[in-house]
């Protein structure tokens, strides 16, 4: 049978797929139907009754947005019956609404304002007293003005059937309808702003931008988010040099159109007062605001001095993962060619290189999954319990596949399941969901390669590689996993045997184990743990890691890291240069003399005692940054970098999908792209004679240093998981060493567990200049789960004192329920926690060098208030 | 003694009549239900409803038989019946009677329904004000479930029916099918798009019949008297006795089972006892609020389906509203409109905007500040309400204006000319919204 349907829509034969609306073919045959409830992102709803279209044999206008195609039909889409239908919906509908287009933020792009003038009649009919509504708000950053709205509910539906959120729901009946949240309550949501931007009218607004522009002034880019590894298109919209608003295309980019908060209403960071906008060098301990050609000049001049007195291996550069692939590669390039350094690092060292270095070690290649195959999986097994949380697209997407794909989630977390607020939680939405101890990931992914192992592994698993699983695991009885784990040997062998016989099934893993101890080598056995489910290498499986960074993949594959050239190119051992902390140690040590951070605050992500200590003992300290932190305070040079919405290039997400971003607004002040200055100082260390650097010919665009940073992949780019996928099998077979430990119980000892993590609102501390953002939330809270409050007697709000066994730091923070939270946990979000992190034990991956010190036992007590 | 000879009405008129599982099957209650699942087929029974001509009672008038054969046969999940209860017509009260009085004829009626459709779940969408017929209903239903005449395997058949009464929340919208499907699916009552109807993807997107309580409650009899014997009361297309609730200026207002097809004379003059005070007739409401008023020239239209249809209005829900010759017209249309507006779920746009716009007109006018053309518009706004709505709502919303302005268009222009209502010249009323 024919999926094809001819139909005629005002007397033009057009031919659609099957399951077309009639709204869809008239727009394809050249007819745009006036519609406001209608939106190709949700299901028919069919209330606003504007797309009504005559259709032969039917004896009523039908709705066409609800209305499917059929083989023969024949639609008339203006005919005068239409026509007048259509007159009479645009006059119900502005029979009530206000005439305050001059100072609406949606005028100029309003659908009411637009069919209207299409529609309307010149007069209206309408001679009664308006109904009118208080002005309200949906919390702090949206504005609802009910007397804008036309109740065409894609606000609730985009809720309901896109975030999965529903927070937001009807009210009250007839002319009083309004759309709100629950009972009137403050709206408590994911505030992913899809409610403002799918609102064909004024109704919903942002708070954040009000009245800051009219629409028609916005200049409009289209670039990527820089504040996770999703990798969602947005666009900036600026009016002059300032960035606006942010928008997204439906359907448009990694995402389709759906952002989170961090990305909708993040942008003010970039604008911010406190940004560094010039060059600034400290001569004679005097801070001087300097010329970038002198500050060039003390660059150049200090790594040269370095170099002379102590050789090459004195200078150490660290580059943010969130800087672009041109950059990175450049600044590798300048570290190792321009200064002859192997010491080179990136923030992907704080957690993605375990993952990128161990799939690379056992598949040849990190690119193993994308968002395709997540919702073609049939199962997904995700150690990522709070992905809505530190990756919330690729979290939708995830949801997205449980509720329009069927597809199973078997969820491994130390969480509960409960939802709490309406902010998505994906334990609650899994079909089975693993509650695990804080910490013990890794005994989990031992339970289930045991219960893989002893039930259906995949025949196509390399012997010798089953083989040595085999032994490893033996010896360890699920009663010393479930110690460790509090998971029985039934629930690892039901999800293991779940996963092992889906037709396709991909692992999700995040920061938890990323970051979790010895996180390399648990990404080696959760590898070894899709080979012997047989799902890696067919669509709909594999593993995808979550990166928090918007470049961490890319940081990698341009060789940002010591343990790879450009193009994942593995280095020898001994040809390695030192990790991060290596370089603070070495510097420490007096060993390195010379260190050019780049967006990096070792202060902040590093034991601060530590790097305050190794600091000290450089000659020369280079900070290339967007603000001022802790460490350009210490900085010898400090040059002002543009932030992704000042400059062109090219992110990588943790799907390995490289996507352009681009320049939006001039960078601010003197600031100035950091591939540019980059290539200024390649050119500069090449010569000595004093040229202005404007007179250097360097890099003519991003464009040209991508094509070098491609040709310097011997391999070819990007490397995908092809025919070579075997052969890499085979050879970790070969050498793989698969060690597995009995895992340690787990003891309580009445010591809360001390998670550290993201916050949904946060990313890093960019975010933290963002006003949206600060207005969600501004400070560090510590989660608790009441029934642990209600035992110590702790209300919300209430200040607690959180002290580390070994440690005589206290510090002293208020308390938030979550009732997500397993009982003798705590969870503190890491963008204002500062503190926090000086108190907690801090160890390093034995392969990778990864810091971890996200977690430790902590002591919590009232803090009592002497009378 | 009635004229006529009692079916829905018979057991509740015999003195003493309780309504207990106990009474009920004294009078042979649940002879049908046994003797169904002893001895017909699923299909035996749906042909036997068809061949009675029975029509649903709720308002459309749907054949009940029609209907439940549009349940898919060969599906393989759950399959439901809903009994809508929600008996919030103004002017209708005859289910609330067979509640109260009689909820073992209903219950054996809905048992019947459920084997033959192969539904194992039911629910009884009762109106949330009907405190007395919920509760009427739960003992009911608990005396039946502990008799095992609902629960496994009734009567040894192997047949599982389980039943559960769900209350309302007080909107008049949730009488609509659709929209009581969302309610008892927990979610706000407002009526879905169809296609797909409940037949296909009903209650919790399975297939579903939804019939009214009368409409249940005829089936045991057409069981045990068969489909010719149901067939030959009433005329035409219209069979069987319906329970007509009269209300307004008679003498006595009330519930009355009579074959359908009598005319609205004897009705009105005869059963109900004719005119209170014996004052002239102005008009009618023939089949509950949304039904198009009527005059006395069609006193001797008889009250079957086609009939009242042909005369331009509708049978409806068997609410008969007499009104004498001091009505004022236009402030009955206001307060049927004043209950549309109240009623209005608000989910789409003409239903929403122009129900609050047409009863400020109705306002206005009946306040004496009627202006020229208000009756043009108010026309116009109907015609822009009607049909094009997402359920019936719509239609019945503009039947009570549109009929009053075609009938007394005079009354109307009187008010506007003489800035008053002729019947209470100092009307005030509040806003509207």
């Amino acid at each position: 049978m024919s999926s094809r349907i001819t139909l005629k829509i005002n007397d033009q034969e057009v031919t659609v797929e099957k399951g077309t609306r009639v709204i869809e073919a008239a727009k394809l045959a050249g007819a745009e139907i006036a519609h406001f409830c209608y939106h190709p992102k949700l299901k028919p709803d069919a209330n606003c009754r504007m797309c009504l279209v005559e259709i032969e044999k039917m004896p009523k206008l039908q709705t066409s947005c609800s209305t499917e195609v059929s083989e023969g039909m024949v639609v008339q889409t203006a005919s005068e019956k239409v026509l007048d239908a259509q007159k009479g919906v645009m006059a119900f509908l502005l029979g009530n609404h206000p005439l305050d287009c001059p100072e609406c933020d949606q005028g100029g792009e309003c659908q009411l304002q637009d069919f209207a003038h299409q529609y309307g009649a010149m007069t209206s009919p309408f001679g009664e007293t308006k109904r009118t509504f208080e002005k309200t708000y949906f919390g702090p950053l949206i504005e609802k003005e009910m007397n804008r709205c036309v109740s065409c509910l894609r606000c609730v539906r985009y809720c309901d059937e896109v975030i999965g959120s529903n927070a937001l729901g009807s009210m009250n009946r007839g002319s009083m309808h309004e759309v709100g949240a629950f009972a009137q309550q403050e709206l408590d949501c994911e505030f992913c702003g899809g409610c403002i931007q799918i609102c064909p009218v004024g109704a919903l607004t942002s708070r954040v931008s009000m009245f800051d522009y009219r629409t028609w002034q916005l200049k409009k880019t289209e670039t990527v988010c820089n504040y996770c590894g999703d990798g969602c298109t947005l666009t900036l919209e600026t009016v002059d040099e300032d960035i606006k608003r942010v928008s997204s295309e439906t359907g448009v980019g990694r995402n389709g159109g759906d952002l989170c908060a961090r990305g909708f209403f993040g942008y003010g960071a970039v604008n911010h007062e406190s940004r560094l906008t010039r060059p600034r060098i400290r001569l004679n301990n005097n801070d001087l605001e300097v010329t970038w050609e002198w500050a060039y000049q003390t660059v150049t001049d200090g790594l040269k001095a370095a170099i002379q007195t102590h050789g090459p291996k004195a200078v150490g550069g660290i580059i943010s993962a969130q800087c672009t692939n041109e950059e990175i590669y450049l600044f590798q390039k300048l570290m190792r060619e321009s200064v002859g350094t192997p010491h080179i690092d990136s923030g992907a060292r704080f957690g993605y290189i375990n993952a990128i270095a161990a799939l690379t070690d056992v598949f040849g290649t990190a690119r193993l999954s994308r968002y395709e195959d997540i919702s073609e999986a049939d199962c997904l097994l995700v150690f990522a319990g709070d992905m809505t949380e530190t990756n919330p697209i690729t979290a939708l997407k995830v949801k997205d596949a449980i509720r329009n794909h069927k597809t199973k989630l078997f969820t491994v977390a130390p969480y509960h399941r409960k939802r709490e607020t309406y902010i998505s939680h994906l334990p609650h939405l899994a079909t089975q969901h693993t509650e695990i101890s804080m910490g013990s990931e890794n005994a989990a992914i031992l339970g289930f390669t045991k219960a893989i192992l002893e039930g259906t592994p995949s025949p196509h698993t390399p012997s010798d590689l089953f083989e040595k699983i085999k032994f490893a695991v033996n010896g360890i009885s699920f009663d010393q996993i479930e110690s460790a784990t509090g998971v029985s040997e039934q629930a690892f062998k039901d999800i293991g045997a779940g996963f092992a016989n889906a037709e396709r099934g991909l692992i999700i893993v995040g920061r938890s184990i990323l970051r979790g101890i010895e996180g390399y080598q648990s990404m080696l056995r959760l590898a070894e743990l899709s080979i012997l489910s047989g799902q890696v290498g067919r669509p709909g499986t594999g593993i995808l890691a979550l990166a928090k960074e918007s470049n961490a993949f890319g940081a990698v594959e341009m060789g940002g890291t010591p343990e790879f050239l450009p193009g994942f190119q593995s280095l020898k051992k001994e040809e390695r240069g030192y990790t991060a902390l290596e370089m603070i140690d070495a510097a420490a040590r007096g060993e390195i003399k010379a260190l050019y951070l780049v967006g990096e605050n070792p202060l902040r992500s590093l034991p601060q005692k530590r790097v305050a200590e190794a600091l000290k003992q450089l000659d020369f300290l280079i900070c290339q940054d967007l603000y001022p932190t802790e460490t350009t305070a210490l900085a010898h040079v400090v040059l002002p970098g543009a932030s992704y919405a000042e400059k062109s290039g090219r992110f990588t997400n943790h799907e390995g999908e490289t996507q352009k971003i681009r320049e939006a607004i001039d960078p601010l002040g003197n600031a100035k792209p950091d591939w540019q200055i980059f290539s200024t100082l390649i050119n500069k260390m090449k010569t000595t004679e004093k040229v202005p650097y404007q007179k250097l010919l360097g890099y003519a665009s991003v464009d040209a240093v991508w094509k070098e940073a491609v040709m310097a992949m011997p391999q070819g780019w990007p490397v995908l998981l092809g025919s070579k996928m075997q052969e890499s099998l085979a050879a970790y077979a070969a050498r793989a060493n698969v060690t597995w430990l009995a895992p340690e119980p787990f003891v309580k000892n009445g010591a809360f567990d001390l998670q550290v993590g993201q916050s949904l609102f946060h990313s890093g501390k960019m975010s933290t200049y963002a006003t949206g953002l600060t207005t969600l939330q501004d400070k560090m809270m510590v989660l608790m789960h009441p029934e642990d409050a209600e035992r110590l007697e702790i209300e919300e709000e209430e200040l607690v004192q959180i002290s580390v066994e070994g440690s005589d730091a206290v510090i002293e923070l208020p308390v938030k329920y979550s009732k997500k939270l397993s009982e003798g946990t705590l969870f503190i979000s890491e963008h204002f926690a500062l503190e926090i992190k000086k108190m907690l034990p801090f160890t390093t991956d034995s392969t990778t060098g990864v810091p971890y010190g996200d977690r430790g036992r902590v002591s919590l007590a009232k803090v009592r208030v002497s009378t | 003694m009635p004229k006529y000879e009692l079916v829905l009405l018979k057991n509740m008129a015999q003195p003493g009549y309780t309504g207990s599982l106990e009474a009920y099957r004294q009078a042979g209650g649940y002879a049908a239900l046994e003797k169904v699942l002893k001895e017909r087929t699923p299909a035996d029974i749906i042909e036997e409803v068809k061949k009675s001509g029975l029509r649903g009672r709720g308002g459309a008038g749907f054949p009940t038989g029609l209907k439940w054969s549009f349940i898919p046969k060969d599906h393989k999940g759950l399959k439901y019946l809903c009994c809508n209860a929600d008996e919030s017509e103004p002017g209708t009260y005859k289910d609330r009677q067979l509640i109260e009085r009689d909820p073992h004829q209903m219950l054996e009626g809905l048992a019947i329904c459920c084997y033959a459709i192969g539904a194992e779940r039911a629910y009884i969408y009762i109106r949330g004000e009907f405190d007395l017929g919920a509760e009427v209903l739960e003992n009911a239903i608990q005396e039946a479930y502990r008799a095992n005449l609902f629960g496994k395997d009734l009567f040894g058949s192997g047949v599982n029916v389980d039943v559960s009464v769900h209350r309302g929340a007080g909107a008049y919208i949730c009488g609509e099918e659709t929209a009581l499907l969302e309610s008892i699916e927990g979610k706000r009552g407002k009526p879905r798009i169809k296609p797909p109807f409940p037949a296909i993807h009903g209650l919790y997107q399975e297939p579903t019949v939804i019939n009214n309580v009368e409409t249940l409650a005829n089936l045991p009899h057409i069981i045990n008297r068969g489909a010719e014997w149901f067939a030959s009361i009433g005329i035409g297309k219209s069979t069987g006795t319906r329970v007509f609730s009269v209300s307004g200026h008679v003498k006595r207002p009330g519930n009355y089972e009579v074959p359908m097809g009598v005319t609205l004379r004897e009705m009105i003059y005869d059963i109900a006892g004719g005119m209170r005070g014996d004052k002239p007739l102005k008009a009618f409401i023939p089949g509950g609020a949304s039904a198009p008023m009527m005059k006395p020239e069609h006193l001797d239209i008889p009250l079957d389906f086609e009939s009242i249809k042909e005369a331009g209005s509708m049978l409806g829900s068997g609410g008969i509203t007499v009104m004498e010759e001091e009505t004022c017209i236009v402030w009955a249309a206001m307060n049927l409109m004043e209950f549309f507006h109240h009623e209005s779920c608000g989910q789409c746009t003409p239903c929403r905007e122009g129900s609050g716009w047409v009863l400020q007109i109705l306002h206005r006018i009946e306040q004496g500040h009627g202006r020229e053309g208000d009756i043009e518009q108010l026309e116009n706004l109907c015609r822009r309400i009607e049909g094009k709505t997402v359920c019936a709502f719509g239609e019945a919303e503009v039947g009570p204006i549109l009929s009053s302005i075609k009938h007394f268009r005079a009354e109307y222009e009187q008010h506007i000319r003489e800035k008053c209502c002729p019947f209470h010249p100092n009307a005030t009323l509040s806003m509207v919204h």
